[in-house]
């Protein structure tokens, strides 16, 4: 019994102090810190031609938003993370109002991203763009019909809509811009519409409402752009399409993955290096190839396959009302019982 | 002697007090101002919300109390064909994370999902949208949280006294009546010992529900969090949580009562046959339990993970492998240590309310969502650094997050209910007799924990040691949190593919998590049968 006993402190006590240790390691100086709510095999071939390029490691740690957030504010000075890279600009809007970003002003990624992609005041910088439009069914759905976010609120779509839940941050984002253009109260009438004209409960995914225009449970929704690129690429021959939204007013509305380089960085410098890599055409090309995203910088072109869609106008909206109206909006679906 | 008593008591009770340290962080947020969120979420969530979330619980209770007992009881009690293997296999889907299974039912039963499309061709039915409602989501957790209600309740059947059921017999009374007026009521306490973890389980639950787009008490935690950045009133809601999880216990405690009516010995005598037609249609059903919840989503798991084998596997999940080992088994050691300090008996420890309460209270993290827990931790974390700092000292923040020291402290906090059910369990069929008589012959506690208690508890220490270690292992929302650099593990990946909607892919990691999840079941199973 006592060899047991002394077994098992001895597997207790190793456990602490490997744990420990793992920790005091971390913190080394010739390296970079990345704490991202991107998934992990959309950064990694980032990082890793950063690396060959420069020779400076980039050390990741993946996880969701709300909680990386947390523990940045609560790591405060002594943080490990030079920068911070999340998806959607509300998201990115929110981190910078927590105090987690500091200014960056650089000539290079000033040239590269366009103003409205950026913090006004250079505090994070978006580096990849997606469009959240209208998704058709070509069998059922003609065209012409398609205008407008607002339109789909019509009657003419009763029974025919499927949309995603009111819980994801783009949708949130999408109706802060609807708030941020039209107003609230005009903005209710949309949401109201749109729940009236629900085929189904809201969906989980973006990928749920493809399948679910395909199986013929719904005609229309609206998805970002790169599932259905995603999609698109496994089967070419899918009866749907995606259709530019707004473009007689607004413009499509676009969001960004972005990032920002910390406040209590350690190591700024290369932290402001490694976004202005990211901004850089090397780099813009592998974010487009990795995920059907459109490249931040207008210096290359989308990816063939998306370069099919078509040019379209983006809603102009310097994103950071994303995040300033994202309490606004949640409150309006919430009141409508958008789900 | 009698200061030594105290002295473990004030040991247990510290002991329970540090495991309950992110509940007593979680709860304290009401000691901050409430904002005027409250009015916008009692005027437009929380009713429907507090409506729905009982609608689920009602429903998954009965659910898995019925599908559980009625499991447990056929094969304890009635041979019939297939009994055996099915009597191991229905333990199974413990190994099936939750939300692994609700996409695979998602994928395959919602509108576009191949069953409803099959069902459309040949029936030419109109599809229906399986998230409506609340019967499907109910269906899923019934599925895949029935084990727990099956596993206590058939040892508590096994356990039964034959004589009774031989007695009522004779009296003439049909099986039916047997079953519900003689093994139900003898087998309540187990019961109600599998519901509570379920009950527990399903008002914490985050993935499934945000999957079928089901709006429960945790949504409005998260909305409060994620939306209106206001983690105070997400505390203050997940707190609320916690009153209901210890509201359950009370009445799990009230339901068990003080009597103890289990037989120490196991009968192997099933008193009743189930031939022929009847026999089969007794197969068929256990079968198709097994079917649903096990078989049928493995083979969805296997038919994605062909196509994406090539894609996904990488040198990584060796990484995964090792983190997901190291992390599951250093955790599920402490867990079980801690539960069974806890747990030991004694005299002095049955006349304390306060600390039975405490200890109690250290098993309610099982309630708390992951991610509210972990955050609840790390603000720990940061109070305790700041006192440090008020007196001169420095902060551990940067010390403790993202060390494995606190990512296991997270876990024992979190699952202490599922080790601390099973120690318990097994330390109450000990007599105090035995106490007594120690300290007649003068013989030291450390002694008679050593030589008596934990040779009598073993069984109750395994069992929940392989249940902890399963739970450990499917752990999404704390692990993603806390964990070091590089320390990834298989519930990750599949979270972080699935979450971007690439099941296929995420199926491989899944495959591997319940293929290592069945050998811990299998190792469960064996030590079971070795007990009996």
């Amino acid at each position: 019994m006592n060899k047991k006993v002394s077994i098992f402190s001895i597997i207790v006590i190793s456990i602490l102090s490997t744990s420990f240790s793992a920790a005091v390691q971390a913190a080394s100086n010739d390296s970079l810190t990345v704490y991202s709510t991107r998934k992990e095999h959309l950064i990694k071939p980032l990082f890793d031609a950063f690396t060959a390029k420069t020779g400076i490691k980039v050390k990741y740690l993946t996880g969701k938003g709300g909680a990386l957030i947390e523990r940045i504010k609560l790591e405060g000075k002594k943080t490990k993370a030079d920068l911070f890279m999340t998806v959607d600009a509300g998201n990115l809007w929110y981190a910078a109002s927590q105090n987690l970003f500091q200014p960056v002003s650089s000539e290079i990624i000033e040239n590269n991203i366009p103003e409205h992609l950026r913090d006004p005041e250079g505090l994070w910088s978006g580096l990849s763009v997606r469009a959240r439009t209208i998704i058709y069914s070509t069998e059922r759905v003609n065209p012409s019909e398609l205008s407008t976010y607002q339109d789909l609120a019509n009657k003419k779509w009763k029974g025919k809509l499927c949309l995603r839940t009111s819980k994801k941050v783009y949708t949130k984002s999408l109706v802060s811009s609807l708030i941020h253009h039209d107003g609230m109260e005009k903005t209710t009438d949309v949401v109201r519409g749109w729940v009236d004209n629900l085929a189904a409960t809201p969906h989980a995914e973006d990928v749920h409402i493809m399948t679910s225009i395909l199986a013929g449970q719904c005609d229309v929704g609206i998805v970002n752009s790169y599932y259905f690129g995603r999609l698109q690429a496994e089967d070419p021959n899918a009866p749907l399409k995606l259709f530019w939204a707004n473009q007689n007013t607004t413009g499509t509305h676009v969001n960004v993955s972005g990032a920002g380089v910390t406040k209590h960085s350690k190591n700024p410098d290369d932290a402001i290096r490694l976004l202005e890599f990211l901004s850089s055409i090397e780099a813009q090309k592998i974010y487009v190839g990795l995920n059907k995203e459109y490249p931040a910088t207008q210096k290359i072109k989308a990816d063939n396959l998306i370069a099919l869609w078509g040019d379209f106008n983006q809603d102009k909206m310097n994103l950071s009302f994303a995040g300033k109206n994202q309490a606004d909006s949640v409150s309006l679906m919430q009141r409508e019982g958008y789900k | 002697m009698n200061s030594k008593q105290n002295n473990s008591n004030f040991l247990m009770g510290l002991l329970a007090l540090s495991v309950s340290f992110p509940i007593i962080v979680v709860c304290s947020a009401w000691f901050f101002p409430g904002t005027e969120l409250w009015g916008h979420f009692l005027e437009n969530l929380l009713p429907e919300l507090i409506v729905s979330t009982f609608i689920l619980l009602l429903g998954v209770g009965l659910g898995v109390s019925i599908l559980g007992t009625v499991l447990a009881y056929l094969v304890v009690m009635v041979e019939f064909p297939g009994r055996r293997w099915l009597e191991w296999a229905l333990f199974l889907p413990f190994a099936i994370p939750a939300y692994v299974l609700a996409f695979v039912y998602l994928g395959v039963f919602d509108y576009s999902g191949y069953a409803q499309v099959w069902l459309r061709d040949f029936t030419g039915i109109s599809g229906f949208d399986i998230r409506a409602g609340s019967w499907a989501i109910i269906l899923t957790f019934v599925l895949v949280f029935y084990p727990y209600v099956y596993m206590m309740a058939r040892a508590s059947f096994k356990r039964q006294k034959i004589q009774m059921i031989e007695a009522g017999k004779m009296l003439g009374a049909k099986p039916f009546l047997v079953f519900w007026k003689i093994s139900v009521p003898l087998a309540r306490p187990a019961i109600a010992a599998g519901l509570l973890v379920t009950l527990m389980e399903t008002l914490a639950d985050f993935g499934v529900v945000s999957l079928f787009n089901y709006s429960t008490f945790t949504t409005a935690i998260y909305s409060a969090w994620g939306d209106f950045r206001s983690i105070e009133v997400a505390a203050q809601l997940a707190s609320i949580l916690v009153l209901i999880a210890f509201f359950l216990i009370y009445f799990e405690k009230k339901a068990r009562g003080k009597a103890k009516y289990y037989s120490s010995d196991v009968s192997h005598i099933r008193p009743y046959s189930a031939e022929g037609i009847l026999g089969w249609i007794t197969f068929l059903f256990v079968f198709g339990v097994f079917m649903l919840s096990f078989a049928m989503p493995m083979l969805q798991l296997i038919i994605w993970s062909i196509e994406k084998y090539g894609e996904e596997i990488s040198q990584f999940y060796l990484n995964y492998l090792s983190s997901t080992g190291i992390l599951t088994v250093s955790a599920t050691i402490l867990t079980v240590a801690v539960a069974t300090m806890l747990a030991l008996p004694s005299r002095r420890k049955d006349e304390s309310k306060a600390l039975q309460l405490l200890i109690r209270f250290s098993t309610l993290g099982y309630a708390l969502p992951g991610s509210v827990m972990a955050v609840g931790l790390l603000y720990g974390v940061q109070n305790i650094s700041l006192v440090s700092i008020h007196f001169g000292g420095s902060s551990i923040n940067h010390i403790l997050f993202g060390s494995v020291a606190l990512l296991l402290f997270a876990y024992i906090s979190r699952f202490m209910a599922i080790a601390y059910n099973s120690t318990s369990a097994s330390s109450e069929q000990i007599k105090p007799v035995f106490e007594q008589s120690a300290r007649l012959l003068g013989s030291s506690r450390m002694r008679l924990i050593k030589e008596i208690y934990l040779p009598m508890m073993t069984p109750g220490i395994l069992a929940g040691g392989l249940l902890v270690a399963v739970d450990v292992m499917k752990e999404l929302p704390a692990t993603y949190l806390l964990r070091p650099f590089g320390w990834d593990t298989l519930a990750i990946r599949v979270f972080e593919l699935s979450s971007e909607g690439l099941y296929d892919r995420a199926a491989i990691p899944a495959l591997i998590m319940v293929f290592l999840g069945a050998i811990i079941m299998l190792l469960f199973i064996r030590l079971d049968s070795e007990k009996y």
